[in-house]
Parts: C-alpha cells; structure tokens; sequence
C-alpha cells in the first residue's frame, strides 16, 4: 500500500491500483468516495479531506474596526474596506505565497470563479468546456486584480513558501488574513518553537468573501488529500481490505480529527472529541461549512497536461503577483485548452 | 639482424586479446550501460508514446508536436540566453580576478579561497542561499538597497519576470567565476617569462601586454572555458528547481525543467515526448560546441 491523491490518474489509467468497491463504503462520506471514483470504481480511500478556508486575526480585525455579519462572509465592498484599512496601517491584508505549491496562490482566483459561476458552469470551465473569455470570468478576474491592485498580496508572494506563509500570517510580520487549506493546524497548532502560531494568537475563520454577481455565494472547494491506496497485483488482497476497513469506524475518524486535526472522508463525529484545541476548531470549521454547497477538487486535480500547466503559471502566480493582465491570462487558457 | 631472424620475431607476435578484453569490459560495460544505452533508448522512446508496459510507435508525431510548442521554445529561449550571458560574464570577470592575483595583490591567497569557496556548495544551497539574498522583505540585496536610499530599485527579483531569468544567470555567475579563475590563474603562471619580460622590456603597458601578449597566449584556455560553461548552462535544472520552478510565466523555464515537467509533472506516464525533448536538445547542443570548436579554432600557430 502507498499513500496517493486523487489527482494522480495516470495511476488508475495505467493499471497499477487495487479496486477497492470491497471496502465499508457506508463508513465513508459520499463526496469522499466520489473523489476517487474511476471508471466506476474507487480505488483510493480518502483518509484526508480539507476546504480552503479564509484564516484571520481576530485581534487585528478588531483593533482595524471590522464587524463581521452573522454569516461570517463580508460583501465585496466591505471585504475591499477591510483590505485598504489594513494597508492604511501597514498590515499586509492577506498573507499568501506560491513560492513552493503549484496550488496556493490560485485559491484566490477558483474560489471566486467558483462562487460566480455555480458549481455546474464551474466544472465546465475546468474542464475546458467553457471559455475563460466568458464575461463572467472576466468580471470576477477583473474584480481579484481590483483587490490586489489596492495591496492584498505580500510583495514576496511568488517566492513565499508554504511554511513562510504560515510565520508570516501569525508571527513574523503578522498578517490580517491567510488563505489556506484546512491543514493550516498542521503547522500552526504545533509548538511554537516548531513554526506554530503563539500561544495567545486569536485565530478566526471567516468565510471567503462574496463575489459580485455570484450566482452561489455558498459554494466551496473541497478536496480529498492523503490517500491510502493499494498495489493492484497484491498477493494480499484480503489482508489489504481487512486493514483498510479497520480505519473506517467513527472512533478512528474521530481520533484522526483529535490527533490530526484536519477533516477527514471517514464518517466521524467531531462534537464527541475530547482534545479542546480540535474540538474549538472543528466548531469554527463546522460553522463556516454550514450550508456550503461543495465543488470537488482543486483545478490542479481536475485538469490534466498543458491546460494544468498553464493554469498552474498564470493563476498560481502571475495573475495574483499582478505579472499578467485579465485579458492575457484568460487568451493563455483558452489557448490551452 | 640477420632476415631469418627478424621473420621470426614477426611470426612469434601475437594479440593478448584475453588481456586487453579482460581490461576493457568494465569501463566499456560501464559505457554501455549507463551512457550509450540510455542515449540510444531516448533516441528509441522519442518516435513512441512510451507508458508503463506498453509502448506505441508514433512515427515523428511528437516531434511535429514539438515544433508547435510554445512552452518548448520559450524554454529555448531562455536556455540559450543564459547559456551565451554567463559564460561571458564569468570568463570575464575571472580573467580580471585571475590577473590580481597574478599581480599579487594584497591578501591574494585570501581571495583565492574566498573567491573559490562558491564553486564547493551544490546548487540547492546555493539556490537556498540566494532565495534568502534575493527575498523582497528582509534579503540582503532590497535591505542594502533601501539602506542606501535606492529603495525604489527594491523588487521580488525572482517573482518578476523582467528580473528572475537575470537574477539566476547573475547566481550561476559567482558560482563559477571562482573555478574559471583558478583555471585561468594556472594558465597565466604557466606562460613563457621570456615573452613577458620581452614586452617589458619594449615598453609594453599594462593594458597592451594584457590584450597583445597575455590574452593571446591564454586564449586557448579561455574558449575552452566559455565552452565548458556553455554546455553546463544549456543543461542547468537545479538551481532553477530549487528556486523558481520555471516561473513566473516561463521566464525561468529550462530545457531541462520542461522536460522533468513533462515527464512527471503532466499526470502522464508517457515518456516519449520528453524524450524528443532530450533527444532534439542533445543535437541543438552537440552541433553548438562543434560550431563553436570550429569557429574558434587556431587558424596558425602562435610563435614566440
């Protein structure tokens, strides 16, 4: 067995991973299943699942005078007053990099496009069968490079790494915000001393803020990660699908989440947690989840060959880093597809 | 010696073909297996799409796709421009450190080794090294920049793609500088002293005896040194890796980074289209240094 991702169907293509339709799929979210489907079959099981989530300085944003409304999700025009409020007090808004992740940097651009189009025009246009010069498109790129035009992104945000980012959201200069998958407490929750955030950081999730014109404001990207998948030419067929089943119980879902601290395709029930930390977070998570409508995968998981590579160059970093205008950005996609 | 005696010396010779087989088979199956069959195998995998467990002949089709891909070109590009910038500027300038060292300067065994020590560290700490030189907020370069009230020439200098493909050469540029140096300092202590002592003597300055003397002289050293460093510039990949990635928008794409994108990185198995990457670049390249080897030739001998 290895750990693999959805993303990586050159290895169902070729042959090489065991079917799983064996295992307890009814102890497995469907969406999570759904993420590993090929040709009718699911050959991964999806241990890790994360959503991108809005991260931010509770603090920070209170001492800039910022409300947030009930549903934790800014308008545009407010989201924009946020960003400049925190420029005027030389505070990078966002903190973000693509220095080191082909998938980062654009969580900016999908999320919005995401929100725009609905979850069905969406699919369309990763999957190349709606135009990237479609006005709607153009209209939430034009209205992203509005936000990094008034300062949004750190200076540094193509070279940023991942780990970077983190440090530079919570500690080191400090950062309003940080787009980031729910693995965030992957590094903030460890020791200080190891890159987590301050003990007395006051961290909070909002949600992403709302695109102008969305048709679906409550749409969201989720993605399964670390996967546990099998070689298909085992000799141990039996023994691999007794070991996978022995994780798909609510009580390892639930020790995932307490231990890891990250969501998880396993069917688990975070309100019976007992480690404090998680079950606050997951509390937060559960509360800018709610009423999500979910898009799976990333674009990177979703395309394949030069659309994912031009993808990866224009809206992981050059269109954020403000190296590429809305109207070439759209022409390269298009092009690749 | 006497005829009969010498036709039988000439009979008694014979090959020790055992021998000089038993000596040979090492390097050569060395050779064989880890040069020249890998060569000929990309050669193979270019006319086919190559994926685990079978392959299909595709005849010249990637290379026709080859010669519409933009991404390829802009590779190219940027490949061959480096490749001609960085050899000049270290040659360059290691012939001027190389000279101050000759002349003694002060501290000069001090220098040699601090100049040197660059050419000791792999590219990924060199790569590390400079992402931190180079960082917008606290790298040593913006800092001085602002110290020095030129703190509107501050940048990302690896996230613009006016300035990454720049910064890169500039990094490879002081990482060799120091080997073209000692090279080049081993050559100057070995010129003739009665050919220099001779342009003293006619009053020859400094810069004349440099340009009409000591250049000349070297110049054989000195090409096959932008030589060397032309090829290992047409080949570089992982200080590129370690740094960029290719980005932003391709202006630090290499031939070599493409073709590990391509291999690895397109959620494909197929090993057949990096492999006429490799295959047409191994050509471009060879047929460049031939080029050059010949264009550079000595044309007479040099008489002194």
């Amino acid at each position: 067995m290895f750990y693999a991702e959805p993303d990586q169907v050159e290895y169902m293509d070729s042959g090489f991973l065991l079917d799983l339709s064996e295992l307890n799929w009814a102890a497995v979210e469907p969406w999570a299943k759904e993420a590993w489907m090929y040709k009718g079959k699911p050959y991964g099981l999806p241990l890790e699942a994360w959503t991108v989530e809005l991260y931010y300085n509770k603090k920070m944003l209170d001492e800039l005078g910022v409300k947030l409304p009930d549903n934790l999700q800014l308008s545009p025009d407010a989201f924009l007053d946020m960003v400049k409020k925190a420029k005027a007090k030389g505070i990078t808004p966002m903190s973000l990099g693509a220095g080191d992740r082909p998938f980062t940097g654009a969580h900016l651009v999908h999320e919005a496009l995401l929100k725009k189009l609905g979850v069905e025009d969406y699919s369309k246009l990763l999957a190349g069968k709606l135009a990237w010069t479609d006005p709607r498109v153009v209209e939430t790129l034009t209205w992203i490079r509005s936000l990094t035009d008034a300062g949004l992104l750190p200076a540094t945000f193509t070279t940023m790494k991942l780990a970077e980012a983190h440090i530079y959201f919570h500690t080191n200069p400090g950062a309003l915000t940080f787009l980031n998958g729910s693995w965030y407490t992957s590094r903030a929750f460890n020791p200080v001393d190891k890159g987590g955030q301050p003990e007395d950081f006051q961290l909070g999730i909002m949600q992403f803020p709302s695109v102008p014109g969305a048709v679906c404001n409550e749409c969201r990207t989720i993605a399964v990660g670390g996967s546990y998948v099998a070689n298909a030419e085992t000799e141990h067929k039996a023994e691999v699908i007794k070991f996978l089943n022995s994780f798909l119980s609510p009580e390892v879902g639930n020790e995932w989440l307490e231990n890891v601290k990250v969501q998880t395709g396993i069917k688990s029930d975070p309100s019976k947690m007992n480690d404090k930390q998680a079950s606050e977070y997951f509390a937060m998570i559960a509360k800018t989840n709610a009423g999500a409508k979910y898009h799976f995968g990333l674009p990177i998981q979703v395309m394949t060959g030069k659309p994912k590579e031009v993808f990866t160059q224009v809206f992981n970093n050059a269109f954020p880093a403000g190296n590429i205008s809305v109207e070439d950005a759209v022409k390269q996609m298009d092009a690749a597809n | 010696m006497p005829a009969f005696r010498a036709k039988e010396l000439k009979g008694d010779v014979r090959q020790p073909w055992g021998t000089i087989v038993a000596f040979l088979l090492p390097a050569l199956t060395f050779y064989v297996a880890l040069t020249a069959y890998p060569a000929i195998r990309t050669l193979w995998n270019s006319f086919h799409r190559v994926l685990p467990r079978r392959e299909e002949f595709v005849g010249i089709a990637n290379y026709s796709e080859l010669i519409k891909d933009e991404i390829f070109w802009k590779a190219v590009s940027n490949t061959v421009t480096w490749a001609c910038i960085s050899p000049v500027i270290e040659v360059t300038v290691a012939l001027l450190l190389a000279l101050a060292l000759y002349a003694k300067v002060p501290g000069a065994r001090f220098f040699r080794v601090a100049w040197f020590t660059p050419v000791l560290m792999s590219y990924i700490v060199v790569g590390i090294l400079w992402m931190w030189i180079y960082n917008y907020d606290w790298g040593p370069l913006n800092t001085l920049l602002r110290a020095i009230g030129l703190g509107a020439l501050a940048q990302p200098w690896l996230g613009s793609p006016d300035t990454a493909l720049g910064a890169l050469i500039l990094v490879t540029s002081w990482m060799w500088v120091g080997f073209n140096m000692v090279v080049l300092l081993a050559a100057l202590h070995s010129l003739p002293k009665d050919v220099i002592e001779a342009a003293e003597l006619d009053n020859c300055g400094w810069s004349a005896k440099l340009v009409f003397v000591i250049i000349p002289l070297i110049r054989a050293t000195l090409l096959n040194l932008v030589v060397l460093s032309f090829i290992g510039k047409m080949k570089i990949f992982d200080l590129v890796w370690i740094t960029t990635k290719g980005n932003p928008l391709w202006s630090t794409e290499t031939v070599s980074t493409y073709v590990y994108k391509r291999a690895f990185e397109w959620t494909t198995f197929d090993l057949g289209y990096p492999s006429t990457i490799a295959t047409v670049w191994f050509v471009i390249v060879l047929a460049t240094v031939l080029l050059l080897t010949w264009l550079f030739r000595t044309r007479e001998k040099l008489e002194y």
